[in-house]
């Protein structure tokens, strides 16, 4: 039997607006509790919600940016469950009537494209914050704490289609998200402090089978890593069930870290009944033609469009896709060296690899001012065209990062500059055969790789100032003929 | 010795020439609240000595002539589902027995602006859901026309204090008749405003899409100042409007009666006090005829949908976690329960279940989905009716006031009392009640006016005119006996 994942992503989005999605309370930053509070986010008696227009905006912009069909009429309705730190013991989201439907993600794997299609794309407040005394969960705690600087910050929730089939999908569909959101303008994107949390809905069933397997839904994570390994192994878990013919449970599940294992958290009898209805203290959203325009202009430069401009210059695909997801300066930087440079997949490796790894070193964020492109693209044509040496280059960059140099007066004022005058390189190469006749003896062809050696004896007499490409062409003549 | 209070444009004549100063009123109103609250039990706190100091913050402006205007140095009293700064809102309910409330509500701070006087907080049935005031967890409050009978609800402490003397006017708040039908039951003057006109920002919502605060006074003109005062556009409230009201150009008004409330359900004394003034009416030269709106028999249905299904989330947040009551328990939901087992009363209780059970997967749709399609339907039939007439005409209660515990044994009974005020909650219209004769057994007996949306001044002119031509002068037996005495 051969068998199939089945993988639907619910990802909430922390907006980074100003103030909380109905009343005017600041969103701090801060471990002090209940600092950011007010009689609407506390849910205290008589207090009214009113929805704030920036979030609106936001919503409407990530719904364009995930090409969704706006609905012109979006409403808000309560969503009842109870929880202490949920303040009015519902929550304010959407239900039949989502600000963006039916749109879809394009992705990048490898060197393929995919597209990931985006059932809705809704708004709902966030919830306080408990700290659980005593143990992590509610049901073991000795008491609990409750915090609501969270509570009312605007989320936005993007669900996919059941279309993911593995975890590295997952992981790319994410990839693409958070950099939607960043591009947008709209959310800080950041991983590690929560502002994107997913949940995955995971079934398996065999390949020719019409229907979906029992779903399971893994909670609240907020890492790519655990993404990646919470599917991995909960694919590996189902699978196992499949094939010995049990029963998936449907039921909800969280990763634990420590163990590398998914944990049951509650079963799923049935779904939840969250008795939604319209929020009656909320008329409905006017999203007109004006609003969806105005939220247009704000949109530009999305992931996918950086992708093509980077094709353009000569890249593939999953080069593009690593500049498309990094900061806009070396994205920037990139395509304005490019422009000086004959090779694209060179000067990518060198900004990507040289000289961020060297910034990271050096533990600098920021090109120092007197950096720019043009004395990248010199330094990237001098070892492109073997006037110096990769490692020479390499040396260069390190001194540019730190002193405002030109690198071809450099190369030269220091003796750089490799030579490729090829009488001076035959009395080398003449030489270095003459002392090393052993090893001349052991060759039995041009791929051998004691030419390696001898190619490397020449460079070392000759302190590094030759070039290596024409030394091993005289070589290889003066040998083989 | 009790004196029936003037109205507010006498009162504030008085103030201006002199005559009498806020300081002094403030202590008459609060020497009458010292008996009569004996016997009705309409306010649940007075707040007499900020009431006295700021009456005579008011005597300074009046001496310099630099008064706030027609409401400065008024003393008002406030149901107790209106949030005031510093006191507590208990909405007669344990639940929130020690919730003292952090800020105003919308309509507080524009009447504090104004300079009114609060003389404290009023009884009502718990959480406003009640039509008697026998709900509240503090005990009922009795009518001051006599005692024996219930003063309406759910602003039962209200209007009795207004028609008691005890208050110069009062907010209320009216879902479904909470302000008209104890106007009505206690011979004052009740208006529930336009949907929207006046901010619910500090109200505790009972059904959110049918509440509002409206004034209970002495006279149509009090319900105009007062009214003034309160409306207009509020940032703090999503459902607030920028109202644009409308007038009225002719001097002939045409006025329809509505037949569904002319009929069996609805007592001959009640329907009389309509035919009476619409004999009064024709006799100005309006112009009156019958209109019917089936609907309005399937209104009480509707309502006791929607209105239960919106109070069961409404009421959600009273779970001991943050404020009211909390009950000890070993688990957090634990404690939830316990403490809405205890501090919630029958009624409340019954409602909640009520409405989350119209709200549960595969209800919904034929429960509270419906509502919602017929009371839409209600809203255009009533639209189309204010394209033939420019007021609807009907009694205020099906009957006087009744007896306590008369209804409380059939919820369906108490539930009928407010057959004649709910259509206009569901429709968002205004509508007044204005007291027009006494029943047999000397009771108040009204007649509800209501307008289409937006018609609220030109509904108070019109509610004014009948006032004048009624010339209701029956005070309760109350006043009576203490001036005897």
């Amino acid at each position: 039997m051969n068998l199939k994942a089945t993988i639907g992503m619910e990802t909430h989005v922390e907006l980074d607006t100003k103030s909380k999605m109905f009343c005017s309370c600041e969103v701090v930053e801060t471990d002090e509790p209940n600092v950011s509070v007010c009689p609407t986010c506390l849910g205290l008696p008589g207090a009214l919600p009113v929805p704030n227009k920036t979030a609106i905006e936001y919503i409407v912009m990530l719904s364009l940016g995930a090409n969704c069909k706006i609905t012109n009429e979006g409403m808000f309705h309560r969503k009842n469950y109870f929880y202490p730190d949920l303040p009015k013991n519902y929550q304010i989201s959407q239900f039949d009537f989502p600000v963006g439907v039916n749109g879809s993600l394009e992705i990048v794997l490898d060197e393929e494209l995919h597209s990931v299609e985006i059932e809705r794309v809704h708004m709902e407040e966030d919830t306080g914050k408990s700290v659980h005394m005593g143990s992590g969960r509610i049901d073991s705690a000795t008491s609990t704490l409750l915090d609501f600087n969270r509570s009312g910050i605007p989320l936005v929730e993007v669900v996919t289609k059941p279309v993911i089939s593995t975890s590295k999908m997952a992981v790319a569909y994410i990839e693409e998200l958070r950099q939607v959101v960043i591009d947008l303008g709209i959310s800080k994107g950041k991983l590690e402090k929560g502002n994107l949390r997913f949940d995955a809905n995971i079934s398996v069933a065999d390949e020719n089978a019409n229907e979906l397997g029992t779903k399971v839904e893994i909670k609240n994570m907020n890492s790519l890593k655990s993404l990646e390994k919470a599917i991995d192994y909960e694919i590996m878990r189902q699978s196992k069930q499949v094939e010995k013919g049990e029963s998936v449970i449907q039921e909800t599940r969280h990763w634990d870290e420590n163990k590398q294992v998914t944990v049951s958290m509650r079963t799923k009898e049935g779904s939840a009944d969250y008795r939604y209805f319209s929020d009656p203290d909320l008329p409905n959203m006017i999203i007109d033609q004006d609003f969806i325009d105005n939220s247009k202009k704000n949109i530009q430069n999305l992931p996918t469009d950086k992708r093509k401009t980077l094709k353009e210059s000569g890249l593939s695909l999953s080069d593009s896709n690593y500049l498309d997801k990094g900061e806009k300066w070396l994205y920037d930087l990139y395509l304005s060296t490019v422009e000086n440079t004959k090779d694209s997949k060179s000067t990518f490796n060198f900004l990507t690899g040289e000289l961020q790894g060297q910034m990271r070193k050096a533990e600098i964020d920021e090109l120092p001012n007197w950096v720019d492109s043009v004395k990248l693209a010199n330094l990237i044509n001098l070892f492109e065209t073997n006037e110096v040496s990769f490692t020479s280059a390499k040396d260069i960059l390190t001194k540019l990062l730190s002193e405002d140099i030109d690198p071809k007066s450099y190369a030269s004022d220091n003796n750089l500059i490799q030579s490729s005058d090829d009488e001076e390189i035959k009395a080398l190469v003449t030489s270095i055969i003459k002392d090393n006749q052993d090893i001349v003896e052991r060759l039995e062809d041009p791929e051998d790789k004691l030419v390696g050696f001898l190619v490397g004896q020449v460079m070392k007499s000759s302190e590094n100032k030759v070039n290596p490409g024409t030394v091993k062409d005289i070589l290889l003549k003066e040998l083989f003929g | 010795m009790a004196k029936k209070i003037p109205s507010i444009s006498k009162i504030n004549e008085l103030f201006q020439n002199k005559e009498m100063k806020p300081s002094e009123l403030f202590e008459q109103v609060y020497e009458t609240a010292s008996y009569t609250e004996s016997v009705l039990h309409a306010h649940l706190e007075l707040f007499y000595d900020e009431g006295l100091k700021l009456s005579k913050e008011s005597d300074n402006r009046y001496s310099k002539n630099e008064s706030f205007g027609l409401l400065d140095g008024i003393p008002i009293a406030i149901k107790d589902n209106i949030n005031v700064y510093g006191y507590k809102t208990t909405c007669s309910s344990k639940m929130l027995s020690n919730y003292v409330s952090p800020y105003d509500a919308t309509v507080i701070s524009s009447l504090k602006k104004a300079g009114t006087i609060f003389t404290g907080k009023t009884n009502l049935d718990e959480f406003a859901m009640g039509s008697s005031t026998e709900n509240s967890a503090y005990g009922p409050t009795k009518n001051p026309w006599n005692p024996d009978f219930v003063p309406g609800g759910s602003s039962g402490g209200s209007a009795a204090v207004v028609s008691a003397g005890s208050a110069v006017a009062s907010l209320g708040s009216d879902t479904g008749g909470s302000i008209r039908q104890p106007a009505s039951f206690c011979g004052v003057v009740g208006f529930k405003p336009t949907y929207g006109t006046v901010s619910r920002y500090g109200l505790i919502a009972f059904a959110s899409s049918l509440d509002q605060i409206g004034p209970i006074t002495n006279t149509v003109d009090d319900t105009r100042i007062i009214f003034n005062e309160i409306q207009g556009y509020d940032s703090k409230d999503a459902t607030s409007i920028t109202p644009e009201y409308t007038k009225l150009e002719n001097k002939k008004i045409k006025v329809g009666i509505l037949k569904e409330l002319m009929q069996e359900g609805v007592s001959k004394e009640s329907q009389n006090e309509v035919n009476k003034v619409v004999t009064l009416l024709k006799e100005k030269g309006h112009d009156v005829t019958e209109i019917s709106l089936p609907l309005t028999e399937m209104a009480l249905s509707v309502y006791y949908l929607i209105a239960p299904a919106e109070c069961s989330a409404n009421l959600s947040r009273f779970d001991g976690v943050r404020y009211g009551i909390r009950e000890d328990a070993s688990t957090s939901y634990e404690m939830m329960n316990k403490t809405r087992s205890v501090g919630f009363g029958e009624e409340v209780k019954k409602r909640i279940l009520l409405g989350t059970y119209a709200l549960s997967a595969g209800y919904f749709d034929e429960y509270y989905g419906r509502a919602l399609k017929v009371r839409s339907k209600i809203i255009s039939d009533f639209k189309t009716a204010f394209d033939k007439v420019d007021f609807i005409l009907s009694p205020t209660t099906p009957t006087p006031a009744f007896g306590f515990g008369d209804k409380t044994k059939n919820p369906l009974e108490m539930y009928l009392s407010d057959l004649c005020t709910i259509p206009a909650n569901l429709a968002g219209l205004p509508a007044i009640s204005v007291p027009t004769g006494l029943s047999e057994n000397n009771l108040p007996l009204s007649v509800q006016i209501m307008g289409k949306p937006c018609s609220d001044y030109s509904l108070i002119d019109f509610a004014e005119s009948i006032e004048e031509m009624v010339e209701f002068n029956f005070s309760p037996n109350l006043l009576k006996e203490k001036n005897e005495s």
